[in-house]
């Protein structure tokens, strides 16, 4: 057939016709378009069925209720539990990213070994064999003593498994991380004769007058405050942050006290001088209730009038007098302390100059005051038969030096074990259990403190997750995360009230991971004789059930377990003190250095600034890395790529030729770190400011490198009246890089 | 077309309450599917349906001040229903609900030529320039009800569409028609540690949202309570994102008032 | 020849994992289709059952067809979900709400799934080689020619019902469906 121009024509024509008329091209759009929406690549999450479980979250000590979500056997979500006494609904940043840390890439998914410096995955067996052998070992050798163990806390049952197993077995090493629990017991503890936590009634208070706490910025229970300071606001009442940085918690405060870095305490004596002075204090408490006033307003008279207080703290006389006069004038005034998150204990005599302030005022376990919450007792486990070596191990001093005549007040010294490591010149710890904790990152002086880690022979970390001290350790016996596994929460930290909630597991464990408490069980079993006896549950499920007994069910089903009826000893009971009596001084008080403003270590003229931290809710600083989450979230003005932003105020930052957003070398007596220069007015003069919690070298490509951290740049700084760490900061200088 | 018992959802963000602690973004991210990546510092490139500005009153030391303000999507009325963002779409990926009053974004019709990110003047609107990738076995955290987003396309704050989804589904369940205020919030106002956001119908004067605004539905919303106010309000984008603070110069920052003007007085 | 070669090219078939008989469940249940495609007490729909709710009666084998031996030693004994292949399975993209059409608007499964629940074989499952979603959606007719209301379940069916019945209306843009009634 010859195909002519016409035919040809008449053939692609028709077709394009015949096409266009067909459903063909427009089917096939159609399936197109879809193909385009759907990449193989892009999850498409699986539906299912929605269950809710209540449990606590457990991350911080804040002890918020809970509510995960799940779809089918997949974590998707978590809520705070509506209703919960401490959060009733709320939840904080790390709260609601907390299933990135179940589902995250740094868990450590099996039992690990260190062999020639690299992981190798062993069995639970083998594990929990290797560790027995080598305690064996030291208490054949008669050195029970040589054992330690760090953890978050020591109260709930896992860390009283872990203390009654070193009393047991011979050590008295065992060591709570540092906090302002330990300042806040043991200004209860002096004043007031009390063995208790501090609870702050802040929702019945209507003055908060904070020195330095970061009150909605992660202080004591975060979501609690944050509640507490909306129910102020609602209440028109008022809150002043005493300060040298405009923090967020200054921000949102009615009034921002700049102050002096670390002489918080000065003003604190100084305002007592003004209401002493005016006879504005609660003339019945002090006069029935209170012993050594005499002594104390001595004190404060003479040594802190508002022009010495001013020229200490930077604050003028005028603004002292107001405030204190407007602090004494509110129906229920409290003043709080312990800077930022609260991370470092700080100094005894700023907290007694802060807390007998509240007694001036009569607030102590009144409402809207400083309420002393009795320690849970819900533990009662029989006596442990103690063998020779526990008894000698037992009576043998506490390697940080806690309880000793140097020390008699402090329970804890975590601060100073590097110190004492780095000094020997064979370690004192030959064994080293960490369990909730992350020392080579959050103590002060990183490089001391790794220094130390290394002399110490056996490192064993019961980490879930693959942070600094973990890496660095020598085996690991992995926890469940927190939604993997039951745990008793004894309190939630500054809440008024004793409350005991649950944490329980809501999903399968992951991985070949073990409860801590199991693993601690398993260990004394096979250690045999008295010490297996001492633990005679068959898991640590039977051991946390049996402790909690009548209140089991009620924490199963409602997650908490509250004592509603709770007040706070009347002043005529509260106080088991010598005098029976709060005691503005006493021997034991005036045995201690008296206040004075600790200044930051360092060379004035070599580091003319002083650096100081701050703590943000986008950031961890504890045990527990930031999730992806968090990092994303973080402000433009903290993290910039990979350098972290200090905060300088212009006018010291034209003085060093620092231009906004140009890159520095900030220098501290202690190290130094490449950082991005933020120009702020919101910061004193010759003061630095530096976020808390970046600078991770572990953790997954989220966090790890991002920034530097703070605890490598500072040195403990050591309260002369308790031994804790009461560092605020450091001298510093910063140059163009 | 509108019809009787349309709603009007809408957001009272209260900024004395807000402490800028930043739990709205998170469990907004948790909720929604929101991607991450290595480094998110660029805020331009970086996703976040919901994002706390900081707000300076540009005094130095020590008079400065500052304050938070959480921007989710203003779901703009503007007039009928056209809101910036709705009339430039081409593609009909973005649309006004009159019976919702919220703005949708339909990701697989959106063919990423970003012009309602230019029209937003609010910046809610973020592109996808990568591929949502997350570690190996996170995608298991990922939410069934909120699809994922795909490279190349733009998204937006939903007010959390998704659980008025579901909480009409338990409400026709239980043979309802109508739901209770708090059978519908958004991730954000309940995760919220400082109470600080409310959500509800506007157009319902039980609602607490309507109680606190007063809004004006007569002339695009405008707010009648004391110290409220929207941002941008003079630009006529009828936004349904209220704020309170009793601040003047935090008011003040709500728009591009000029050096000595007031602000901008309602009624 | 196109109208026949074409669908061959554009659907690869594929056949259920187990041979299952809905007309003979339908006979040994009272309560119709939701006795296994029933509503969660949060309104959620179930949708295709889960293993687990079969084996509350193929614990033990059903009498002794091929079909039953497969499913009982491959799926029940191993513990292991049933592949099934959903006919009317949707983009991520869409919300459907069985409640609202279900149990607000009453009415019949058989409006948009058909007399499946009367079919003794599943039918041969015809994959979209394109955008993997099955030929039920489009519908049988390549030109998308729909005789019965279930015969197709793109998004148009969906939006002229909802037209039909005013539900809402409330697009600005289109004047038609809002977006995020069946899009989530």
């Amino acid at each position: 057939m010859k195909i002519d121009r016409r035919s040809f024509l008449a053939f692609v024509l028709g077709g394009a016709a015949g096409t266009a008329l067909s459903p063909l091209p427009w089917k096939l759009t159609d399936d197109l378009a879809i193909w385009t929406q759907n990449w193989p690549w892009t999850p498409v999450p699986q539906d299912g069925e929605v269950t809710y479980l209540n449990s606590t979250c457990t991350l911080c000590p804040g002890g918020c209720g809970i509510r995960v979500r799940k779809v089918d056997e997949r974590v998707v979500n978590i809520e705070g539990m509506q209703g919960h006494p401490v959060n009733d609904g709320g939840l904080c940043t790390l709260g609601l990213a907390g299933v990135q840390l179940l589902y995250g890439p740094t868990r450590v998914t099996s039992p690990m070994k260190k062999v020639n410096g690299s992981w190798r995955k062993i069995s639970w067996d083998a594990a929990i064999a290797e560790v027995v052998e080598k305690l064996s070992d030291l208490r054949a050798k008669g050195l029970p003593n040589t054992v330690a163990c760090i953890s978050e806390s020591d109260r709930g049952t896992v860390a009283e498994l872990f203390n009654r197993f070193l009393t047991v077995y011979g050590s008295p090493n065992f060591i709570r991380t540092p906090s302002i629990q330990d300042s806040y017991e043991l200004a209860l503890y002096l004043t007031q004769g009390v063995p208790a936590m501090a609870g702050f009634d802040v929702g019945n208070a209507d003055f908060i007058l904070s020195f330095g706490s970061g009150f909605i910025e992660g202080w004591e229970s975060p979501v609690y405050m944050f509640k507490a300071n909306s129910k102020l606001r609602d209440h028109n009442g008022r809150m002043d942050q005493v300060e040298p940085r405009l923090s967020k918690t200054a921000a949102k405060s009615d009034k921002w006290i700049a102050i002096n870095p670390g002489t918080e305490g000065a003003l604190a004596l100084g305002l007592a001088h003004v209401i002493i002075k005016e006879n504005l204090y609660n003339r019945e408490f002090v006069a029935a209730y209170s012993s050594g006033f005499e002594a104390h307003k001595k004190i404060v008279i003479d040594g802190y009038p508002p022009d010495i207080v001013a020229k200490i703290t930077g604050v003028d006389t005028a603004t002292i007098t107001a405030l204190a006069r407007d602090f004494a004038g509110a129906r229920k005034p409290l003043a709080i302390c312990g800077r930022g998150k609260g991370k470092t204990p700080g100094s005894l005599q700023e907290f007694l100059a802060v807390h007998t302030l509240n007694a001036l005022m009569g607030n102590i376990n009144k409402a809207g005051g400083i309420w002393a919450v009795p320690e849970p007792d819900y533990i009662s486990w029989p006596e442990l038969g103690m063998d020779n070596v526990a008894s000698t191990g037992m009576q043998q001093r506490r390697v940080d030096g806690a309880g000793s005549d140097k020390y008699p007040h402090a329970r804890y010294l975590l601060n100073r074990l590097p110190e004492v490591i780095n000094s020997s010149q064979d370690s004192p710890i030959q064994m080293l259990l960490v369990a909730s904790a992350n020392p080579r990152y959050t103590l002060a002086d990183s490089q001391s403190v790794a220094k130390a880690f290394e002399k110490i022979p056996l490192v064993v970390s019961f980490s879930s997750f693959m942070d600094e001290t973990t890496v660095n350790a020598d085996m690991i016996l992995p926890n469940h995360v927190y939604l993997e596994r039951y745990e008793d929460v004894p309190a939630a930290r500054g809440f008024p009230k004793p409350i005991i909630s649950l944490a329980q597991a809501v999903v399968d464990p992951l991985w070949n991971t073990r409860h801590s408490g199991d693993v601690i069980i398993q260990i004394a079993k096979q250690l045999g004789g008295p010490i297996a006896d001492a633990f005679h549950w068959d898991s640590y499920h039977a051991c946390l059930e049996e402790s909690l007994a009548d209140k089991w069910d009620t924490l199963v089903e409602k997650g908490y377990w509250i004592d509603e009826e709770f007040v706070a000893a009347d002043w005529a009971e509260a106080f088991e003190t010598e005098s029976g009596k709060f005691e503005f001084t006493s021997k034991e008080i005036d045995a201690l250095p008296q206040y004075n403003p600790l200044k930051a270590k360092g060379d004035e003229t070599f580091y003319p600034l002083v650096l100081i931290p701050y703590d943000s809710m986008r950031l961890t600083d504890g045990y527990i890395g930031s999730p992806p989450f968090l990092v994303k979230s973080l402000e433009a003005y903290i993290l910039q790529t990979n350098d972290v932003l200090v905060e300088v105020n212009p006018t010291t930052a034209k003085e060093y030729g620092l231009d906004d957003g140009s890159v520095a070398i900030l220098r501290t007596p202690k190290g130094n770190a490449r950082v991005k220069v933020q120009h702020y007015d919101g910061i004193m003069p010759g003061v630095i400011a530096m976020p808390r919690g970046l600078g991770h070298s572990a953790y997954d490509k989220f966090l790890a490198g991002k920034g530097a951290n703070y605890n490598a740049l500072i040195d403990v700084l050591e309260d002369p009246a308790s031994g804790y760490d009461a560092a605020w900061g450091i001298r510093a200088r910063l140059a163009k890089a | 077309m509108k019809q009787e018992n349309s709603k009007k959802f809408g957001m009272v963000i209260d900024l004395d309450k807000c402490t800028g602690c930043g739990s709205c973004m998170v469990a907004c991210m948790a909720e929604n599917n929101v991607p991450f990546r290595e480094d998110d510092t660029d805020k331009l490139l970086s996703i976040s349906w919901m994002r706390v500005y900081t707000l300076t009153n540009g005094q130095p030391f020590p008079r400065t001040e500052a304050c938070y303000l959480p921007r989710p999507c203003m779901q703009c009325e503007g007039h009928g229903g056209h809101s910036p963002c709705v009339s430039v779409c081409p593609a009909t990926a973005t649309d006004y609900d009159m019976e919702t009053g919220i703005v949708s974004q339909i990701y697989t019709r959106c063919f990423g030529c970003r012009y309602c990110m230019a029209a937003c003047p609010y910046h809610v609107r973020q592109f996808n320039w990568w591929d949502p990738l997350w570690p190996d076995g996170m995608e298991r955290s990922l939410n069934p009800n909120v699809s994922v987003r795909m490279r190349g396309v733009v998204e937006k704050c939903s007010f959390c569409i998704h659980r008025y989804q579901l909480a009409k589904d338990r409400a026709y369940a239980e043979d309802r028609r109508e739901l209770e205020e708090d059978e519908y919030q958004t991730a954000c106002a309940q995760a919220c540690p400082a109470g600080a956001i409310t959500f509800g119908d506007l157009n319902n004067p039980e609602h607490a949202v309507h109680q606190m605004v007063k809004p004006d539905n007569k002339h695009g919303g405008k707010p009648h309570a004391k110290n409220t106010f929207r941002l941008l309000e003079r630009l006529g984008t009828n936004a349904k994102v209220y704020y309170l603070s009793s601040r003047d110069w935090v008011r003040h920052a709500g728009d591009n008032y000029l050096k000595n003007e007031g602000i901008l007085k309602h009624s | 020849m196109g109208w026949v070669l074409f669908p061959k090219l554009l659907y690869s078939q594929k056949q259920q994992p187990v041979a299952f008989n809905h007309a003979l469940h339908n006979e040994e249940v009272d309560g119709g289709c939701e006795s296994c495609h029933f509503f969660r007490d949060d309104g959620t729909y179930s949708g295709v059952p889960k293993l687990a709710q079969c084996v509350d009666c193929h614990e033990e084998m059903q009498g002794d067809s091929e079909a039953e031996r497969i499913f009982v030693e491959e799926y029940v004994a191993k513990g292991r979900e049933v592949p099934w292949l959903v006919y009317s399975r949707q983009p991520d993209c869409v919300f459907f709400s069985h409640a609202a059409h279900v149990i607000l608007a009453e009415m019949e499964c058989v409006t948009c799934h058909g007399p499946i629940g009367e079919s003794e074989s599943l039918k041969v499952y015809e994959e979209n080689r394109i955008s993997g979603y099955s030929r039920d959606i489009w519908g049988k007719n390549i030109a998308g020619i729909k005789r019965n209301s279930w015969d197709r379940m793109k998004m148009d069916d969906c939006s002229d019902c909802h037209r039909k019945e005013n539900v809402n209306q409330g697009s600005v843009q289109t004047h038609k469906g809002g977006c995020f009634v069946c899009h989530k």
